[in-house]
């Protein structure tokens, strides 16, 4: 419930930031659907634990690995507050001037979602195929769907 | 939950404007806010309301697990499918401009292609992940 209302927040917040694709976004995906799954997840738990013989010592290592490349990259983030950030450089303001004339959207956001880098939505879209797939090969083996 | 009569009739009152908004935020998101992602979940979303009023067995009766699994198959399909047109046509991977004789036009043809592959892909995952964790509370009953 809380995750579903800090969810509620963050969208009112995007709108105000004029971010109104991701507030959609967030208030479709956080405070909709996940809700629903996670209390459709919740259903299953159970009070006690099993407890698990699996090793997790190379997980745990693997984990620290991670943690620490993504600390090293958050001293490339830019710094918070900063007026001048990434809408200005070239790239972005390539986007923002010919998104009109050259693909006819008025949405920059869905023009270079789809259009510009539309190599990445299509990872984006393998990576929701995946889970789907991941989430039906977990669970097919109980409930025979 | 199909005794309870107000949840029902609202739902019943409800879910055609959500499906109707899904729809718009898919087919309108070249100009204002939302594409294939939002209206994918919002989609579903409105299905699997109507699954929780109704009981999922009258909902597979419309959309069955085999359906949803071949859909988001589908949508990803389609999307793999526009960006090897490009390639044939004589472009780039996922290069639009020969989709057309006119660039602007096979633009607009290749982002609406594109953002309805990604809607019916992140719909049909949406559906099937809740159709799967519902499957196994049946069964322990």
């Amino acid at each position: 419930m809380s995750t579903t209302i800090f969810s509620l927040i963050c969208a009112l917040i995007f709108l105000i930031l004029d971010g109104v694709d991701v507030s959609l976004t967030e208030a479709a995906v956080g405070a909709g659907i996940s809700t629903i799954l996670f209390l459709s997840t919740l259903k299953h738990t159970d009070v006690k634990i099993k407890k698990s013989n699996k090793k997790i010592s190379p997980l745990i290592g693997l984990f620290l690995l991670l943690l620490l490349s993504l600390s090293y990259m958050v001293s490339d983030l830019p710094e918070y507050g900063k007026i001048k950030v990434s809408s200005e450089s070239y790239v972005t303001k390539y986007y923002i001037t010919n998104s009109k004339t050259e693909m006819g959207i008025t949405n920059v956001v869905t023009s270079i979602l789809a259009g510009y880098r539309g190599f990445d939505t299509l990872g984006e879209v393998v990576v929701i195929f995946i889970a789907g797939i991941s989430v039906l090969g977990i669970l097919r083996k109980r409930s025979n769907l | 939950m199909k005794h309870h009569l107000i949840p029902r009739i609202v739902t019943k009152l409800i879910i055609p404007l959500i499906l109707l908004f899904g729809l718009y935020v898919q087919f309108h998101g070249d100009f204002t806010a939302g594409g294939g992602f939002q209206a994918g979940v919002i989609f579903a979303a409105g299905f699997i309301l109507y699954n929780i009023i109704f009981g999922i067995k009258v909902g597979q009766s419309i959309l069955s697990i085999n359906m949803t699994k071949n859909l988001m198959a589908a949508g990803l399909l389609l999307y793999v499918f526009v960006g090897f047109l490009g390639i044939l046509l004589g472009g780039n991977f996922l290069d639009y401009n020969p989709l057309s004789s006119n660039s602007v036009q096979g633009q607009l043809t290749g982002v609406f292609l594109i953002e309805l592959g990604v809607g019916l892909t992140v719909s049909n995952v949406m559906i099937l992940i809740f159709y799967s964790f519902n499957h196994i509370d049946k069964e322990q009953i």
